[in-house]
């Protein structure tokens, strides 16, 4: 039986703009600052079985978990009622990705029969464990970073069960946020609800199913179809972190990408055992990073739901940092090693159509920081003003300074004036870095010089991961872009370089960030001489490294390109 | 050009004029003593719009067969919007500016917080910064997070920096330093030297044209500002001197984004505030209707050939948007809310490589234009899918000097939609017009639902070249109680700048709890803004009751970003909780609960002064019910009533105030074509438009 083309359309359209706005709902309504400026959630809906219908609210990070929480909400309760809402989080036993991300999932009854799913994915301010703020990179197990939600029923029958929302504020430094958050995630529910029973009336009780399967349909025609332009063949790739989070070391995530026809086969075989610390990746996440690294790098207009993913098959071994056994610690995988996956999946795909490689992000190297406020409050700052750089591709650099890598940079970088007032902090610093970009063709961005005066005692969690090793790899003949660097000027006025992960309290203190640069794409002797002067009168690249790495000679005012002289100079290099 | 109607009473004078120049045509409205509307059509300029703008008042006043003298010295009250300062920043034709930062801070607006629309497409590089690094140049001295001083302005730096200004012949400058929001000694200071140095540089601050928390914000805004005053005042200035030597003796007054009007005099600081003035514009005419029908809450869309944009009036108020973008740069500047999305008569439709239909966002222009243009389209449009389904007919289109030919239009259609779908012609255009029809309902409802208003409490303005087309199907969606239909729909914004006062606007960040003492402390402020306001207003020649100062605070719960604008009247003054009160009650509307326990925290306070102009009503004519106007009939589809069926088609001119219609019928009118969808009744009212009810009435 066919379906009308254009109803097809008119409900692609519409699911869309109902997780859309239920994420304008959750935005305008929630309280924390991760969520009105980070944006650090995700609305979307799922038919009666748990697949993904859409998720075009959110980051791109939460866009594989999705159905795995339906579908443990599914497998705990037999029992599901009108009126029920369910709230949960845990990485092993629940669907989710790390326990700071708490879902709130709320069935869909019409004619008294379950129709669906509407849920929202949203990373809380604080769920207890060893450090403010979520993130313990002391943790050695997850019993350090947090309650554990399996699924649980938050509502039922439309009441709230008291007992149960009591028990969630009393495991939160910041009870009020976390109160005024989860009326949030509750209220974009209830509109994504009313809006989706809206639809099922609307197509009617024969049809209601059939175009939820025409859209997933869909988005397997359109991935099968972008899948099929790369070359076949077997790709491999590899990133490396260098430490896990207590010592220096190498931790290699390894990735050989099999394309065939119209299918793909993802296989983390080789990748290195689960580690001590909190970099290890959920099944959930892991599924994930690599949905990112595939459709960034394939075509971002499709949609992304259950259908979009039947041509990947991933295989991910039991025990390996992607996917670890229990009780392995792993709140901070949405940003590590998501972004080695993205990036070791992004180099074996460079292999298969070089004009589309991505050259490597920075990765993260700020601290979070922790205190009371004259209120006698928590709060918790991230210092996002450090922020690193993304590395190029063909056609445009790398953005200077952008959000991590794992969600594509949704991340708002925050105003220092308004830090400036709600957290006891001086900035002094927060420009582009000189020599540190990636050359290339098109170069990696600069990344940012960092400097801010903290004029209170605070408690640290590092997470310096780019701290040491450059992380912004160049594609296609372009270089690396630099490391970070972190340091601190302490009030004896010595300076100390904190550990990549960990965590301590410190009196007033003046932190000095350069974070790291991208990653170039293409050779550096092809970049257009007027782009190099531009980039020399801005101050971004020297006259050195214009001539050293660009071959581009500059005018003796340096207002303009010699152009005899670097012509000469490229043929030599 | 023509104008309406066709026989022409003696206009009486004093007379008021709008000219909206828009990007293919520039409108012109003139409402007499009595309230009579006349209306015209050019064809704009776009290398010179003044000349499309003297265009417009040479033709017009030819129809009235007196001079153009005359007819400028007639009028007591001259409007101009224009597409000008955002044609500038879209084509990159701004002036040569440089920045003056604080030291450490020269990037802000080349990082631009990492914003972008879709966080996927990471191919898509930013737009270039308007003012490169090399000119963006560091000034030593700080402000701190209280506004005092811990660091002074070093003038040396500001020396140095000078210098370089004058090498890269920069010739408008921004001044955006740390903090200034909190304190503009350093910026008045800097803006002192550089224009004793520079006298023939235009300078922004920062401080003055955006006073807000934030240096990426404020910085972009000075920025543009910076960018587009140089052009923009100048071209408003020989503007308004070509209109003086031609006879017009009143102020010269324009349109800016927050529907608000101000003289050419306090543009400096305001250049920024043309961008997106045309559509606010639309506020002042929803304004009339509002009056007119008795009716305080109105929606509208204003559809042309590539957009839609949605305002909506509640209570008799428009909502204010505290930043818009433009071009991917940043603006913070209190703006009417408008939501714009690509949908209009020159939308594109197609089929996607997988085989799913889409409409938009991409629009066809103005050329080549829908197929059937015959201007070497190939893509069917939404225009092509009327013309398909004998809502629109082959031949000239109304309003636009175009023709239409059907048989582009099929082929366009059958080859790029029906027959990759497996469709008939029909459903295949009834497919396209069904997706537009959907994604102004996403559209209206965002502005509405969103922002927490029920739409289905609204009245729907269809107004725009195209929007009465859609009318009657989208006010079914929406619920709406009824469809309001301009006759004059094609010159919306002209007719609703006439219906605006003078605004100025002053604000100061201040955050603080709202509790007694912090509402008390405001006090001064309050009293120096308004100050300030009323001396503006005062200059402008607007005292007694036509000067309106009002007060409002931007509050939220603690935590948020978001804010509301509670406006404070009078006895509120001296009560905080009244204020708080009003909080929470817009709150509730809002977002649905209400919140009593946690503070609400003030993130600053504004005063705003209206200059009110002569109120003024337009013309009625008696309704002559019972009439049976003539029609005569043709085949429309309509896919609600099965099919092809036969429609009565009217002549604008034949539908009298107190004449009733029921549909399916196609209204022909000058500038635009309304269709009332079957058995919807559509009558017309004592000011000529036409109002759509449904029958029986839609109850959700």
């Amino acid at each position: 039986m066919t379906l009308d083309p254009v109803t097809l359309a008119l409900v692609q359209k519409r699911v869309d703009h109902i997780a859309e706005r239920m994420g304008q709902v959750m935005l305008r309504t929630a309280r924390s600052p991760i969520f009105n400026q980070s944006h650090d959630f995700s609305c979307f809906l799922t038919d009666g079985h748990g697949r993904l219908i859409s998720q075009a609210d959110g980051i791109p990070i939460h866009t594989g978990g999705g159905g795995l929480i339906v579908e443990a909400v599914l497998k705990f309760f037999d029992d599901i009622a009108e009126g029920d809402v369910f709230i949960s989080s845990d990485p092993y036993v629940a669907g989710g990705n790390h326990l700071p991300d708490w879902v709130i999932t709320r069935p869909v009854f019409i004619d008294g029969a379950l129709f669906a799913f509407v849920c929202n994915r949203a990373h809380q301010s604080d769920i207890g464990g060893g450090v403010a703020g979520t993130y313990n990179p002391a943790a050695t197990e997850i019993f350090h970073e947090g309650i554990r939600l399996p699924p649980l029923r938050l509502y039922e029958r439309a009441q709230v069960r008291r007992d149960l929302w009591e028990l969630l504020l009393l495991n939160s430094r910041c009870p009020d946020l976390l109160d005024g958050d989860l009326k949030a995630m509750l209220g974009s529910t209830q509109i994504g609800a009313e809006q989706m029973i809206e639809l099922a009336q609307d197509l009617g009780a024969a049809d209601r199913l059939r175009y939820f399967e025409g859209i997933l349909d869909y988005a397997d025609r359109r991935m099968r179809a972008a899948v099929s332009e790369l070359p076949d063949g077997i790709y491999a790739g590899a990133e490396m972190s260098d430490n896990d989070c207590f010592e220096e070391c190498e931790i290699w995530i390894r990735v050989i990408i099999t394309k065939r026809g119209d299918t793909i086969h993802v296989d983390y075989t080789g990748t290195d055992p689960q580690i001590k610390g909190f970099k290890n990746s959920s099944i959930s996440n892991t599924r994930s990073a690599t949905y990112v690294a595939l459709t960034s790098f394939l075509d971002p207009e499709i949609p992304r739901n259950e259908g979009t993913y039947r041509c990947v098959t991933i295989n991910a071994p039991l025990g390996s940092i992607v996917n670890p056994r229990s009780p392995a610690p792993m709140t901070m995988c949405t940003v590590l090693p998501a972004h080695d996956m993205i990036h070791a999946c992004w180099m074996a795909l460079a292999q298969a159509a070089p004009d589309r490689a991505c050259a490597g992000w920075g990765k993260v190297s700020h601290c979070n920081m922790s205190g009371k406020t004259p209120e006698g409050s928590t709060y918790v700052m991230y210092h996002w003003n450090a922020l690193p750089a993304a590395g190029a591709v063909k056609g445009r650099d790398g953005f200077e300074q952008i959000g991590p890598l794992n969600s594509l940079g949704k991340l708002i970088v925050p105003n220092c004036e308004t830090y400036e007032q709600l957290y006891p902090v001086r900035f002094l610093q927060h420009e582009l870095r000189c020599d540190a970009a990636g050359p290339g063709q098109y170069r990696g961005g600069a990344g940012a010089i960092y400097r801010v005066v903290v004029e209170d005692e605070a408690e640290y969690a590092y997470r310096g991961e780019g701290q040491r090793t450059p992380s912004g790899y160049g594609v296609h003949g372009g270089g690396t872009g630099a490391a970070g660097s972190v340091e601190f000027l302490l009030a004896d006025g010595t300076t100390w370089t904190p550990p990549q992960f960990g965590t301590g309290r410190l009196g007033p203190v003046e932190i000095r960030i350069d974070s790291p640069a991208g990653g170039g794409w293409g050779n550096p002797a092809h970049r257009d001489p007027e782009l190099v002067l531009r980039d020399v009168r801005d101050g971004v690249v020297g006259v050195e490294a214009a001539r050293a790495l660009y071959g581009v000679e500059l005018s003796a005012d340096r207002r303009g390109v010699d152009v005899t002289a670097t012509e000469q100079r490229r043929r030599s290099m | 050009m023509s104008l309406l109607p066709t026989e022409k009473p003696a206009f009486k004078a004093p007379w008021r004029i709008g000219v909206d120049v828009g990007g293919t045509f520039t409108d012109i409205v003139m409402v007499d003593r009595t309230g009579a509307i006349e209306v015209g059509k050019v064809p704009s300029t776009p290398r010179d719009p003044s000349e499309g703008v003297i265009d417009a008042i040479e033709v017009a006043a030819t129809q009235f067969r007196i001079s153009v003298h005359e007819l400028l010295a007639g009028c007591n009250h001259f409007m101009h919007a224009s597409t000008v300062a955002t044609n500038i920043v879209i084509d990159g034709r701004g002036s040569r500016v440089g920045m003056l930062v604080t030291k450490g801070f020269r990037d802000s607006i080349e990082i631009r917080r990492g914003i972008r629309q879709n966080a996927w497409d990471h191919r898509t590089p930013f737009p270039s910064p308007l003012v490169p690094r090399y000119l963006r140049l560091p000034v030593a001295g700080r402000i701190d997070r209280r506004g005092v001083e811990i660091e002074p302005l070093s003038e040396t730096d500001i020396r140095a920096a000078i210098e370089i200004f004058r090498t890269e012949k920069v010739t408008s400058i921004a001044i955006c330093l740390f903090n200034s929001f909190l304190s503009d000694t350093h910026e008045q200071q800097a803006a002192a030297i550089i224009r004793n140095e520079m006298p023939e540089v235009w300078v922004t601050l920062s401080s003055v044209v955006s006073p807000t928390i934030g240096e990426y914000e404020r910085s972009s805004t000075a920025v543009l500002n910076a960018y587009v005053a140089p052009s923009i005042v100048s071209y408003m200035r020989r503007l308004a001197e070509k209109l003086a030597e031609r006879g017009l003796k009143c102020p010269f007054n324009v349109v800016q984004n927050n529907a608000g009007a101000l003289t050419v005099d306090h543009l400096q600081h305001r250049a920024v505030a043309l961008l997106l003035s045309g559509p606010a514009a639309g506020i002042g005419a929803l304004g009339l209707y509002s009056a007119a029908l008795g009716e305080p809450n109105l929606l509208s869309m204003e559809i042309g050939g590539t957009s839609c944009d949605v305002t909506l009036l509640s209570g008799g108020h428009a909502d204010v948007a505290s930043e818009f973008e433009l071009g991917g740069y940043h603006v913070a500047m209190p703006s009417i809310d408008i939501h714009s999305v690509g949908a209009g008569g020159g939308t594109v439709a197609g089929v996607d490589r997988a085989g799913l239909l889409f409409v938009g966002p991409r629009g066809a222009g103005a050329h080549p234009g829908p197929a059937a243009y015959g201007l070497g389209g190939a893509e069917p449009t939404i225009t092509d899918a009327q013309l398909v389904l004998g809502r629109l007919v082959s031949g000239p289109l109304a309003g636009g000097g175009r023709t239409l030919d059907l048989e582009l239009a099929r082929r366009a259609i059958e080859e790029r939609v029906a027959r990759p779908l497996g469709l008939s012609l029909e459903a295949a255009a009834a497919g396209m017009l069904r997706m537009l029809d959907q994604q102004l309902f996403h559209a209206v409802q965002k502005l509405s639902a969103e922002r927490g208003y029920d739409p289905r409490k609204f009245i729907l303005v269809a107004a725009g070249g195209a929007g009465p087309m859609h009318g009657s199907s989208v006010g079914r969606k929406l619920y709406s109680p009824a469809v309001y239909v301009p006759r004059l729909a094609g010159t919306f914004c002209a007719l609703g700048m006439l219906n605006i006062p003078v605004k100025h606007e002053f604000a100061r960040v201040h955050l603080g709890k709202l509790d007694g003492t912090t509402f008390d402390a405001l006090r001064p402020a309050f009293e120096q803004l308004s100050a300030q306001a009323n001396a503006r207003l005062a200059a402008d020649g607007f005292s007694g009751e036509n000067a309106q100062v009002t007060r409002e605070f931007d509050l939220r719960h603690r935590g948020q970003i978001g804010t509301l604008r509670i406006s404070i009247a009078d006895e509120d003054e001296t009560d905080w909780r009244k204020v708080r009160e009003k909080f929470l009650a817009a709150y509730q509307r809002s977002y649905g609960y209400r919140d009593t326990t946690s503070d609400v925290e003030i993130a600053s306070i504004r005063v705003v002064g209206l200059g009110l102009f002569p109120a003024f009503s337009l013309g009625t004519s008696e309704a002559t019910p019972g009439t049976s106007p003539a029609f005569t009939e043709r085949q429309v589809y309509f896919e609600e009533a099965g099919g092809w069926t036969t429609a009565k088609v009217y002549q604008g001119r034949d539908l009298r105030a107190g004449a009733t219609i029921i549909g399916p019928s196609i209204i022909h009118e000058t500038t635009t074509l309304v269709i009332v969808g079957p058995g919807d009744v559509c009558s017309v009212d004592t000011l000529g438009n036409f109002i759509i009810r449904f029958d029986p009435p839609r109850v959700a």
